[in-house]
């Protein structure tokens, strides 16, 4: 038998589909913001060292490592931080309309919230610019009760 | 060399802790700093050790650090075994940037995903994936058989040793699985999985973490009175199978080599009050303490019938039940470490073995026992 030696290398396709997981989160604070967005309110909870207001607040406060509970309203206004003209979807798929993806501050919080932003087009979109919640009709309790953003103008 | 302690401990294991990662390992961290009378600012390292699978994400560490209180912080991972990553933060502190090092471990395989299934993606994929024989259980039934078999060894012995920890389980208020008075006659008739492993003689799926806090000599003696000094490591890793001969293990014997040596240890079985080891099946016991030179090798039946590791013997093995009372990955080894620390501190309550002075902590990662690594711990500062 003849067998030429040598390094090879070779392709093997094996799924990588590890498992389902039952992963678990801290309830409270998302609770508390989804509860108050059926009445189209926003709730976050503040650290009363610091004074950061969370929202979705966590039950402890990541940087000053105590407790926290204080619930706080928080306006559905904002400031945008910081946005992207989004031309695809997140798994890179081509969309059919570009999309303003905008980080935004609401009123009374200092988290940051990724929301879409509309009517408004995206070469007069700026950082700083204030918008607005735009609710759905029958909001049901859930963090897609917020629709979209749109600048306020007056 | 500096001198490196540890100075407390604090750990939390259940089969479902009813609670996420992140507030299980705030409320833990949160309690054990205040008990240690000190805040986050007095740690000048945290040593995390988790993994990505069992957390279900990509570094699984990025969401351990604010509820550790590593906020902004120095802070490294170990993705393996708790007791590699107290190692490494024993290296921290040894190489004198840093004196106070937090270890934190933690899993959730009790509530969040099923460890067995996650432990047949460390297999090789281009090779035993393929052939599909494997996973974990099966591989630890093909290692006990091997070591029976060598060795002359009957499944009751198994049985005698998986009886022996579920009794000592049942005495530590850390561990879930303990079985008061159980018997080996109760663990032959417990469901086979793959004969000869029964499902007594397997660790029990395991929410938990466990925290350690280690500090150079003049820390260590500022934070408490009872410092137990590190006084010898070692950590060796083999190829999971096929190029070796499962039923021993050569990185064990080595790496316990290694930690003797560095802790001026000749003999062992002697010099060691009593060990700790992650025996995630009751047939790894025997090959690990046989590794670790405190018992001849081959010889699991007689200790098993003269009663030679019991809690009360000259060689106590895993008094606090071992790996078969509570295991979490990642922090099981650590809570080898800490039980070590509980009883050199003498705070082990109904597992408190008499005059422990000194004592090694054993832990592993990976199928057939791939990889161990040991600690030596003693209450002389030598
Ligand atoms: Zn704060």
């Amino acid at each position: 038998m003849t067998f030429e030696m040598g390094p090879e290398t070779r392709q093997v396709e094996a799924m990588w589909d590890v498992s389902t997981y039952n992963y678990r989160m801290d309830g409270t604070g998302i609770r508390l913001l989804t509860e108050g967005m059926k009445e189209k309110k926003l709730r976050g909870i503040r650290c009363g060292e610091c004074g950061m207001v969370y929202m979705p607040g966590p039950s402890y406060c990541r940087k000053c490592f105590v407790d926290i509970d204080e619930v706080v309203e928080v306006k559905d206004t904002g400031t945008v931080m910081s946005y992207c003209v989004t031309m695809a979807d997140v798994r890179g798929n081509p969309i059919e309309e570009f999309r303003i993806s905008a980080m935004i501050q609401f009123d009374g919080a200092d988290t940051w919230f990724v929301g879409t932003v509309t009517g408004v087009e995206w070469q007069d979109f700026k950082v700083g610019m204030r918008v607005k919640a735009v609710w759905v009709d029958e909001p049901a309790g859930s963090l897609s009760d917020i629709d979209r953003f749109e600048v306020i103008t007056d | 060399m500096r001198k490196v302690a540890i100075v407390g401990q604090k750990q939390i294991n259940a089969a479902d802790v009813g609670k996420s990662r992140e507030r299980m390992l705030f409320e833990l961290c949160r309690d054990f700093y205040k008990e240690m009378g000190i805040t986050r600012h007095d740690i000048d390292t945290f040593v995390l050790c988790s993994n990505d699978f069992y957390s279900g994400h990509t570094i699984s560490n990025v969401f351990e650090d604010c509820p550790v209180g590593a906020y902004m912080k120095d802070e490294t991972k170990v993705e393996a075994d708790g007791v590699m990553a107290a190692t490494y933060a024993f290296i921290r502190i040894l190489s004198g940037l840093y004196d106070t090092a937090v270890v934190v471990a933690s899993s959730q395989g009790g509530s969040v995903m099923r460890p067995y299934l996650q432990m047949d993606y460390s297999l090789n994929p281009t090779y035993d994936r393929q052939v599909d024989l494997l996973n974990e259980v099966n591989a630890a039934a093909l290692q006990a058989r091997a070591y029976m078999d060598e060795f002359g060894v009957s499944e009751e012995v198994l049985d005698k040793i998986a009886a022996r920890n579920l009794r000592n389980a049942a005495r530590n208020p850390y561990a879930f699985n303990g079985k008061t008075d159980v018997t080996p006659a109760d663990v032959a008739n417990s469901d086979v999985l793959y004969e000869p492993i029964k499902a007594m003689h397997c660790y029990p799926f395991t929410d938990g973490a466990c925290v350690l806090l280690l500090a150079a000599e003049d820390r260590a003696k500022e934070l408490t009175d009872a410092p137990v000094w590190i006084k010898g490591v070692g950590d060796l890793l083999e190829t999971y199978y096929p190029e070796r001969d499962v039923s021993r293990s050569k990185s064990v014997k080595s790496s316990a080599e290694r930690a003797y040596k560095m802790a001026g240890i000749s003999d062992p079985a002697s010099e060691l009050d009593l060990v700790e080891v992650s025996a995630k099946f009751s047939y790894q016991e025997p090959i690990i303490c046989e590794a670790l030179g405190l018992f001849p090798e081959g010889s699991a039946g007689d200790v098993a019938d003269r009663g030679l590791a019991d809690m009360d013997s000259a060689m106590p093995v895993s008094p606090s039940g071992g790996a078969l009372g509570a295991y979490a990955f990642c922090a099981g080894g650590l809570v080898r470490i800490a039980e070590c620390y509980r009883q050199l501190t003498g705070g082990a309550g109904d597992t408190q073995v008499a005059d422990a002075h000194t004592a090694l902590a054993h832990g592993q990662d990976g199928l057939f026992l791939q990889h161990n690594a040991v600690m030596v711990v003693s209450t002389e500062e030598g």
